[in-house]
């Protein structure tokens, strides 16, 4: 049975392995490849999406029970050419390093800020259990998450 | 002409280029470009040792989808560091569980696997070793029989049976030194753990076959030794091999080593086809290069007052099924655990040794992390039986101006000592965090340490455009510590007065640049930054040339600054950079200019060093770190309540960069030290095969670390840099395991400290350390030397 | 990329006499599917016909009633614990589902999902739900049945499919002590589940779950009568404790040996009681 969902905005309709992990309809059918495969277990959080507006890793979702859900990848978080808060933060505060688990924390964290627009450095942390970064030792990640605060933005 | 670079328009808090792509999704690595090509799986060996007798490909071939096979005979040659013992895919004898024996190119990664799994592979069983003391037990079996017929890549090396490499120190009378009526005898044993280096991105490689050439894209460190290891592996010559790299998911070392890219070659050239060949996570895990599991047996002669007038240790690393880095890493014992500290006579021995278990590599700061850890330990050790406060022990013993390492090196410059007080003061200024510990046992330690910079050669090109850009064209590699995106254009735009978004930088090709050694080390801003600076100086000379004759000014009293050549000291005189540009390519062509750098090689003693790759450390680096930890008594958890680093970085030319690299270098050793434990099975696989059981720190279990870069030591760095990259991580496992040791009052000697491990030291539940297999008497550690006996070791009176 | 072979299929079932039948045709239920797409790791094959749970209101069932909570099968962690805050008996449950795994993962996983898998174990939910005394409701060709948790742990409901899960509510107080290796994140080594009646001052109807120990979770009976009658003191609980771990065969494995589980089950026990008190 074709499954019918929406992609950043779009209605797809897919016939495939209903069994297949979302996150490899994303990467090898529609070469969305910001959501990475690092784990394949749910640990790590570098696939993380929003399937109807909640930070999900995408690793672990069959695309057979996502009919009718909408689903937005990091490359739908904003319109072409600008930046959300979270990845405009992460810029401003040269976090980055190898880059690959930023997909995923700006997924994991954009969605938290909707719900807890004023939260702690704890909260930050706790939101992040399961958002793995080998490279920067986090702290910056949550200084920077806490200037939109500072700024009066969020 | 010699313009010397003002420092103080190079250092800058440049922000990275790769960080918008990077935030969104948009870069492109390796393991991103996998469609429309085939996808290539690897089939492993599912015992540890074993004779192949036969494999049967027919019914892998037979598989609708399957393009190519790939085995032992298209990859005959040998190849390693030091020794050449590795075969790219083994089809005789398998020395650990996971060793790549063919690989399959087909239409899909599922078939590619299916067809891998439908191979016939017969093997008769071979015993095997999977521990260090089995394999150097007299009457172990030999994993390398054929070790004596190796080519041998590096004269000097001290090899024989099981051991792959023996690198040995002996510099003074340590026989007198021990012998000393004033002295007290401090011995110990410790033992460290593998660490998996874990980038987030896989080794991974896509290769095709054009015009004759391979040409591999690839996820690597060293896009040098890719294009040298695959031509020994496959038997032609390195000018068929083509290396581009594009941005590098995380390396930390494990990127360091050629591994699967010749496999995709082969695949490629046999299907004409682009091959991709991406690790799963799980044989990322299995056949992780990681950080060698190590142990050593120390003794130090020490007076009353702090001097070390001789020490002896013998550490043993194990290289797993093949030596490959661990050969290498031999060496860097002398200038780590026979580092930090003045020694009146000293001999050490530092072995690679053999075990049916995969093969391990680099991993920043290497072993420099573990002997570090046993010297830190063994040091507090060594300040309790004389009586000393251990930071005043390191006070007084530390290297200064003038010292002789262990190898007989001169170091220049007293950097230790001002360092600890540095850290002293950092100290004082901040509050301690006793309070926070909260009825846990709270501890609290400062550890020294030594590692150095990987110099050697790089070559740099840069052109300067009629546009008034710059490009720069190395073989330099981002993987993510910022060197490509940040120090090298602040280098090139500061020498020729551009801004630093003017600065191209060409990701690696080896078709485009000059030979490198690769990322890593610490050496890519040392040593690629040292290229490109002369590079840029190149240029910046013809054009103030061209310039002083247009402007009829001499060239020395011109400067180049905005995008503009002005006459010093008169602003606005001059013209657009683009002006002498457009003169100079119609007097002589397009500007350009390289540069190059190698090490400079530093003396040691003669005589003193045996079987190294390097007697004498050409750029030493320091760090000093503090830590304060809380230790529950009851579960063993270990909280750092706070973590202090004073840095000796040379010049930091990016310092909000340095920054962001010592904070992620304390959190992997922090990693080391309490949470990343791998162990190895009786079948000698490793028993972490996924994010599940291999535990890295999270946002929630680390603090921020508080920094305090000391600069001003001196380098042949450009403009006095050093890395700054590689050293966070050095004694944060010192630093966490000096503390715990003092907060729970036991001898903690291994790493990693997870809850189990801590509480079985506060139960009284562990055994002082021992190892039988590393005889107390120095000599008899040595290859040549009579086998020792595997009776335990005599006891000796320790502290 | 990690369906191995054939082509699968996910069938909908939009009644629960449907699902019963297409379960008793050997298609495998699913829910949040988080352990279920895990199965390549463990070298298992994935099922080849699943069946979604989605269109089965039953299941999506939540009502915290006064005398009862009726909590459905496709609850997510993240929506038990939301709707589990303020109701001290209900404490441990809800600490179990807001600790458990990572926020992404508790977003997707389930209650049901949490007590039919065989294999984990770990699972925080179940000694909670033991603590909790709850009933299983489970549809079956014979229609609804209902068995307590540990009946349905020990294989008795596996032919059933999973409905929701029957707490009878009273006033008492639960709290739930785990303990991974990291501060979160990990899989814990130990969890003690503990739900009590303390009106009297005295401790009344005790019950104590252990988790993660033993390949299946328990209740500990023998401290549950040790500690009945007597006064909530954090001290004196962890040292009866002491006595009583011989219970159990504890788990020798890669994240914790077996000697250290019950070495720290007392220790948990106590940060459980100390939860009671506030």
């Amino acid at each position: 049975m074709p499954i019918e969902l929406t992609l950043n905005g779009e209605a797809i309709t897919l016939d495939i392995d209903p069994r297949t992990p979302l996150l490899d309809v994303l990467r090898d059918r529609h070469g969305l490849t910001g959501a990475k495969a690092v784990c394949r277990e749910g640990f790590c959080g570098a696939c993380t999406v929003h399937i109807d507006g909640q930070a999900v890793p995408s690793c672990l979702r069959p695309i057979g029970l996502l009919q009718g859900c909408s689903i937005v990848t990091v490359e739908g978080l904003a319109p072409p050419g600008t930046l959300n808060r979270v990845q405009q933060a992460f810029i401003d505060h040269d976090v980055v390093q190898c880059g690959m688990c930023f997909p995923g924390m700006v997924m994991t964290l954009t969605d938290f800020l909707d719900r807890e627009p004023t939260p702690t450095r704890d909260q930050i942390k706790a939101a992040l259990v399961g958002n793995i970064c080998r490279c920067t030792g986090y702290e910056r990640i949550i200084d920077a998450v806490l200037s939109l605060q500072a700024e009066g933005v969020a | 002409m010699n313009r010397p670079t003002d420092p103080r328009t190079v250092v800058m808090n440049l922000p990275r280029r790769d960080a918008l792509d990077k935030v969104t999704g948009r870069t492109r690595y390796t393991s991103d470009l996998g469609a429309g090509v085939l996808h290539a799986a690897i089939l492993r060996s599912t015992v540890a040792s074993a004779r192949i007798l036969r494999m049967d490909f027919s019914p892998a071939l037979a598989m609708k989808g399957v393009r190519a096979i790939a085995q032992a005979s298209d990859a005959p040659g040998l190849f390693g560091i030091g020794i050449a013992d590795h075969p790219l895919l083994n089809g005789s004898r398998i020395r650990f569980k996971g060793e790549p024996l063919a690989a399959i190119a087909a239409d899909t990664l599922e078939i590619a696997r299916a067809a891998a799994a439908a191979v016939i592979v017969e093997t008769e069983p071979l015993p095997a070793v999977m521990t260090m003391a089995d394999a150097l037990s007299p009457d172990a079996p030999i994993i390398h029989p054929d070790w004596k017929s190796y080519e041998l890549l590096r004269e000097g090396g001290i090899r024989g049976g099981n051991v792959a490499w023996e690198a040995r120190v002996s510099r003074g009378d340590t026989d007198a030194a021990f012998a000393r009526p004033d002295i007290i005898i401090i011995e110990d044993c410790f033992q460290v753990g593998r660490q998996n280096q874990l980038p987030f991105e896989p080794r991974c490689a896509v290769a095709s076959y054009e015009d004759g050439r391979y040409h591999i894209h690839t996820s690597t460190q060293v896009p040098w030794t890719v294009r040298a290891v695959t031509a020994k592996a496959l038997g032609v010559s390195p000018s068929r091999v083509r290396v581009t790299v594009p941005a590098v998911g995380g390396g930390f070392g494990l990127k360091f080593d050629c591994t699967i890219e010749p496999i995709a070659a082969v695949l490629a050239q046999k299907t004409g086809r682009t091959v991709s060949l991406v690790h799963s996570r799980e044989e990322e895990n299995l056949t992780c290069l990681c950080r060698e599991n190590a142990e050593v047996r120390i003794r130090s002669a020490v007076t009353a007052e702090g001097e070390i007038a001789g020490r002896e240790a013998t550490v043993l690393m194990d290289c797993g099924a093949y030596g490959g880095e661990q050969v290498f890493l031999t060496t860097m014992t002398a200038h780590t655990l026979g580092g930090n500290y003045k020694l009146g006579s000293v001999r050490l021995n530092s072995r690679a040794v053999y075990t049916n278990t995969p093969p391990n590599g680099a991993f920043r700061a290497c072993n420099g992390v573990y002997n570090t850890f046993f010297l830190e330990r063994h040091t507090d050790n060594i300040a309790r039986a004389i009586g000393m406060h251990p930071l005043e022990l390191r006070r007084r013993a530390v290297l200064g101006d003038g010292d002789i390492g262990a190898t007989g090196q001169v170091f220049l410059g007293d950097v230790l000592r001002p360092m600890l007080d540095r850290m002293a003061a950092f100290r004082d200024r901040t509050p301690d965090q006793r309070d926070r510990a909260d009825g846990r046992l709270y501890g609290r330690a400062t550890t020294v340490g030594t590692w150095f910079i990987f110099v050697g050669p790089s070559s740099a090109t840069v052109n300067l455009n009629a546009d008034g850009s710059a490009t720069l064209v190395t073989s330099g590699v981002e993987i993510g510590s910022g060197t490509m995106v940040q120090a090298l254009p602040q280098i090139v735009a500061a020498t020729l007065g551009l801004s630093p978004d003017e600065v191209i930088v060409k990701a690696a090709d080896t078709d485009a640049a000059g030979r490198d050694l690769g990322v890593g080390g610490g050496r890519a801003t040392v040593s690629i930054g040292a290229a490109s600076k002369m590079a840029a100086e190149r240029v910046r000379d013809q054009i103030l040339n061209i310039a002083a004759e247009m402007l009829q000014a001499q060239p020395e009293d011109l400067i180049l600054t905005k995008g503009r050549v002005e006459i010093a000291d008169r602003p606005g005189t001059g013209m657009a950079i683009t002006s002498a540009i457009a003169r100079a390519e119609a007097l002589h062509g397009p500007v350009s200019g390289n540069g190059n750098f190698t090490a400079p090689g530093v003396a040691a003693l003669p005589g003193c060093a045996a079987g190294h790759f390097i007697e004498a450390i050409d750029i030493p680096v320091f760090a000093v770190h503090d830590c304060e930890v809380a230790v529950d008594p009851d579960t063993g958890h270990v909280e750092v309540l706070s973590y202090k680093v004073v840095q000796d970085v040379g010049l930091a030319l990016n310092p909000r960069a340095v920054h962001s690299q010592i904070q992620g270098g304390v959190v992997q050793g922090l990693g080391y030290a309490l949470h990343e434990k791998i162990s190895i099975g009786p079948d000698g696989a490793l028993e972490q095969p996924g994010f599940e059981q291999y535990l890295v720190p999270l946002a929630g279990d680390v603090v921020p670390v508080e920094i305090d870069l000391y600069e001003g030591a001196p380098s042949i760095g450009p403009l006095g840099t050093k890395g700054a990259g590689e050293v966070p991580i050095l004694n944060v496992g010192a630093t966490v395991a000096c503390a715990v040791s003092r907060a729970i009052g036991r001898d903690v000697s291994e790493l990693p400290l997870t809850p189990p491990t801590v509480l079985a030291l506060i139960q009284g539940r562990t055994d002082r350390m021992d190892h039988p297999h590393i005889a107390a008497e120095w000599t008899e550690n040595l290859l040549g030397a009579e086998v020792p006996p595997r009776s335990p070791a005599k006891s000796r009176p320790t502290h | 990329m990690m369906a191995e072979t054939g082509y699968g299929e996910i069938t909908t079932p939009q009644t629960l006499a449907d699902a019963v039948a297409a379960m008793a045709g050997g298609a495998v239920p699913i829910a949040g599917a988080t352990w279920l797409l895990r199965a390549p790791l463990r070298h298992e094959v994935l099922p080849e016909r699943l069946m979604s749970l989605r269109g089965l209101a039953d299941l999506q069932v939540l009502t915290i009633g006064p005398r009862q909570a009726l909590l459905g099968a496709m609850l997510t962690h993240d929506a038990l614990a939301g709707a589990l805050v303020g109701h001290p008996d209900l404490a441990g449950l809800a600490t179990a589902a807001g600790a458990s795994a990572n926020p992404g993962i508790r977003r997707t996983a389930t209650l049901g999902g949490n007590i039919g898998t065989r294999g984990f174990a770990a699972s925080d939910l179940v000694p909670a739900l033991l603590a909790a005394d709850a009933t299983v409701i489970l549809a079956t060709g014979q229609g609804l049945q209902s068995l307590p948790l540990a009946q349905h742990l020990a294989g008795r409901g596996d032919a059933g499919l999973i409905v929701r899960v029957e707490v009878a509510r009273s006033p008492r107080r639960a709290a739930h002590a785990r303990l991974p290796m990291r501060k979160a994140g990990d899989y814990p080594c130990a969890i003690v589940s503990v739900s009590a009646d303390l009106s009297s001052g005295r401790i009344k109807d005790i019950r104590i779950a252990v988790g993660a120990v033993e390949a299946t979770a328990r209740r500990w009976t023998s401290l549950e009568e040790r500690l009945t009658g007597t006064t909530l003191d954090p001290a004196l609980a962890e040292a009866a404790a002491r006595q009583l771990t011989g219970d159990f065969s504890a788990r020798d494995a890669v994240d914790a040996p077996g000697w250290y589980r019950l070495s720290v089950l007392p220790v948990l026990l106590r940060r459980a009681f100390t939860q009671l008190e506030v």
